[in-house]
């Protein structure tokens, strides 16, 4: 089977536009969570967000997309880490729109982003916004197809807030299998009223900075964003450089309830354990994990309890989500991409707002930014409807 | 793969053997809704009083054969769109009530992932659980995802199926994208006139698939999907398909083709049966409507067909009196995605 | 509003809200546990309850400790509203 190598990167979220941003807010500790500016929402006043910090008009412009209609400001976040992705793999045109480049990419809240417009569309209050045809979730996905003439395998995911790490999974399927020699994968989310009232109606949105893993969290902050990465087979690869290998990932269902995981942990202990198994290591092998780490109640203490199972211990583990929000279908993504920001340079980002640990574990995550030889990750992505998945990235 | 077992909630009544005994139900208008079964008795009445229609015609679907096959290693749906009428109602409550305290259900039965997942809950399967969204050919990458795993020899046996349901609100802005007729006709004539737009239809289709031939009912032997084709030559793509399957035109003996009525689209399917002159041709979309992931019931058809199930004729659109022992679906949505599907007798 | 009425209505608007099918208010006794055997509700009904609250009578249940003990049965329910609710 072939190996699966990454080659290039693009990630926009609330803390950077690219990849460098990202990278230098990460070391600084600098969180994106605060009060939204753009988002046209009641909780707006109420509840930080971790908000792309351009607004929709703005993300058209850098993008030189003035004059096309019906694009949703998840489309252009997604066209913007998308553009990165590409230009940092150095694919050219030829390569992106061969039969063997495979796209895959994930999004919950597609262009209902624009939760006005559709409301007005879909009980026939307007004539018809620019928006028609760019709500479903799957829409992005297809614009990306036509504007860079994809011509190989499509296709979208949506397993809720697991859904790019399960993007990822199905392009390093399709390129060990030999189907693709080349796969984009990735997700975008943008903030809207849809799933704010969404996750509010579940009572686990927190009216504060999001605090992962410690005793008194209060719930998730929304975040939007978006990443994509450029997978490429070791056949193909020649000298390009390689940011990390795809080396193994697994994907289960926790079969217990709609919206919250078991006590016992199991689709948590499945997804990781079988994805140690894919890669073909053994736990200890596992430098740092990037945990789903969302600061629910019952995400983190369920996703420690499923940890402690499969590790016996605690290996170095954070929650990113503390500096972008839960940007759900691209939180799988954007969290590979950190984790490779870890295995490329060494080094480890804290776990922001984390002061009491939880009982009766009485583990902290990563407190501070630290130099570290980070050689395997493991990164985690949970989400409703029982769906997880754990991908593991190793240097190459 | 080979399918083992097969279930179809659909507009026609196909939940039980009704549809190939003739009763074939004829639509006016632009809208084909399910005939449902009774779910009372699969699904517990806890459970079923909060299911949005497209989790409970999944639901529906696909309990009956996870009952009979409890050791399946995972469940691969395709939906577009999840559940739609859910959806629309979460969103109108966030305006009536302006953003004030809402009711979570609607939200949580609307999302794509949430018809495998209440499989999965149901039947308490903790196996590979994946869900494609990618419009018209989701039904296609859940096959796809299907094979990826049958060949890295993770699994034994699978669910996988197709999901999408039909909306009110959800027909509004399609309506507003032209996607309709203008002027409402008979089913039975939906294939002839020769006008723009189609009709909505909806229905699950679910299907265990196994890496085995015993018990099969038919083998599912390949797909293939493309999406913004620069050139219309269907013909050739269809031909490097069968090569690619060591076969030729000659050894399909059957094609399902997704003729929609629409006359913008349809030129694709008439343009492949020119190139296979002795195929029986069967039709779907008159049955039970256009949809996104209509491509499953057109495999639950085939499977009936290579199985030697009588077809109804409204769904025969030319006898070359073959009896199939190949059957190569095609079909596109809106012309811009496009599929194919390989199946075999066995 | 008299009790029993109150509590008749509730039982309705239960059933209602968390789409009961089969039950009827009669079957629902003022001191059935909510969230026991017998109605098998979970955490996202007590949710929809808490919306119940609000919409029908405006009271606000803030947090999960003071929902589970109104959310015990109807007779708790009633007694709550009837000290908290300023639309009956």
């Amino acid at each position: 089977m072939n190996k699966v190598f990454v080659t290039g990167m693009g990630v926009i979220s609330a803390i950077g536009n690219n990849s460098a941003e990202n990278l230098k807010n990460l070391r600084d500790g600098k969180s994106g969570v605060g009060p939204a500016k753009y988002l046209k929402s009641n909780y707006g006043k109420s509840h930080p967000f971790a908000e792309v910090k351009i607004s929709t008009e703005e993300l058209k412009a850098r993008l030189e997309f003035k004059n096309k209609k019906g694009l949703t400001r998840t489309d252009l976040i997604a066209f913007t880490a998308l553009k990165e992705a590409l230009i940092d793999s150095n694919l050219t045109a030829k390569e992106i729109s061969a039969e063997k480049t495979a796209f895959f990419s994930a999004s919950t809240i597609g262009g209902m982003c624009h939760t006005d417009e559709l409301y007005e569309d879909a009980n026939l209050i307007s004539s018809g916004s620019e928006y028609i045809e760019s709500y479903f979730l799957s829409t992005h996905a297809l614009k990306i197809a036509k504007e860079y003439q994809l011509s190989g395998i499509v296709g979208a995911i949506n397993t809720a807030c697991s859904s790019s790490a399960n993007s990822i999974m199905l392009g390093a399927k399709l390129i060990k299998s030999g189907r693709a020699t080349r796969a984009i994968v990735g997700g975008v989310d943008s903030l809207g009223k849809f799933s704010i009232n969404g996750f509010n109606s579940l009572q686990i949105m927190s009216d504060i900075p999001c605090a992962p893993f410690d005793a008194n969290r209060k719930g998730l902050n929304l975040g939007e964003g978006s990443a994509y990465l450029v997978l490429e087979s070791e056949d193909i690869i020649g000298s390009k450089k390689r940011y990390a290998e795809i080396l193994g990932f697994g994907n289960s269902n926790d079969a217990f309830h709609p919206s919250s995981l078991s006590e016992d942990a199991v689709g948590v202990v499945e997804c990781i354990s079988r994805a140690i198994s894919n890669a073909q290591i053994s736990p200890i092998e596992i430098d740092y994990i990037n945990a789903h780490g969302t600061a629910t109640g019952n995400n983190d203490i369920t996703e420690l309890i499923g940890i402690k199972k499969v590790f016996k211990g605690f290996p170095p583990f954070n929650s990113t989500k503390s500096f972008t929000g839960h940007t759900l279908a691209a939180a799988g993504a954007i969290e590979a991409v950190f984790s490779i920001f870890s295995i490329y340079n060494n080094e480890l980002f804290p776990s922001l707002n984390c002061n009491t640990p939880i009982e009766p574990f009485n583990e902290f995550p990563i407190i501070e930014h630290k130099s570290a030889e980070i050689k395997t990750v493991l990164s985690n992505s949970f989400g409703f409807g029982g769906n997880c998945s754990s991908l593991i990235i190793r240097e190459s | 793969m080979f399918i083992t077992n097969l279930y179809s909630i659909s507009p026609q009544k196909t939940f039980d053997n009704s549809f190939f005994d003739g009763e074939v139900k004829s639509f006016f208008g632009n809208k084909y809704y399910v005939q449902e079964p009774d779910y009372s008795a699969l699904i517990p009445k806890g459970l079923l009083r909060r299911l949005g229609k497209a989790v409970k015609i999944g639901l529906g679907a696909g309990i009956p054969l996870i009952e009979t096959k409890k050791d399946i290693d995972g469940i691969i749906l395709g939906t577009a769109t999840g559940g739609l009428n859910e959806c629309y109602k979460f969103l109108n409550q966030i305006v009536k009530y302006d953003e004030g305290t809402l009711t979570p259900t609607s939200f949580v039965q609307s999302t794509p992932n949430s018809i495998a997942g209440h499989l999965a809950l149901i039947t308490n399967n903790i196996g590979y659980n994946n869900t494609h969204i990618g419009m018209g050919l989701a039904f296609e990458s859940a096959i796809l995802d299907a094979f990826l795993l049958f060949e890295e020899g993770e699994v034994a046996k699978l669910l996988i199926g197709s999901v999408d349901e039909a909306s009110e609100h959800n027909y509004n802005i399609e309506n507003f994208a032209n996607y309709f007729k203008s002027i409402e006709i008979d089913s039975t004539n939906l294939l002839n006139c020769d006008s723009q737009g189609s009709v909505r239809g909806e229905g699950a289709a679910m299907f265990i698939v196994s890496n085995e031939k015993e018990n099969a009912i038919c083998e599912l032997a390949d797909v293939h999907q493309f999406t913004y084709p620069n050139d219309k030559n269907i013909e050739k793509r269809a031909i490097d398909f069968l090569e690619k399957n060591n076969m030729n035109i000659d050894d399909i003996g059957g094609l399902v083709l997704g003729f929609n009525g629409d006359n913008r689209y349809d030129f694709w399917y008439n343009d492949l049966i020119n190139s296979f002159p002795e195929t029986n041709i069967y039709t779907y979309k008159n049955l039970v409507g256009e949809y996104p992931t209509a491509s499953g019931f057109a495999t639950w058809l085939a499977a009936h067909i290579l199985a030697g199930k009588i077809i109804p004729s409204e769904a025969i659109y030319k006898n070359a009196s073959r009896l199939p022992q190949n059957i190569l679906i095609y079909n596109n949505y809106q012309g811009t995605q496009h599929g194919f599907i390989l199946m075999k007798a066995v | 509003m008299a009790s029993t009425e109150l509590k008749e209505n509730l039982k309705t608007q239960i059933i209602q809200y968390l789409n009961l099918l089969d039950i009827t208010p009669e079957e629902i006794k003022d001191d059935t546990p909510l969230f026991g055997e017998e109605l098998g509700l979970d955490s996202i009904d007590s949710i929809e309850l808490i919306v119940l609250l609000e919409r029908e009578y405006g009271i606000k249940i803030t947090n999960p400790t003071q929902g589970r003990k109104v959310l015990v049965d109807v007779n708790q329910m009633a007694e709550y509203i009837l000290k908290n609710s300023n639309k009956i």
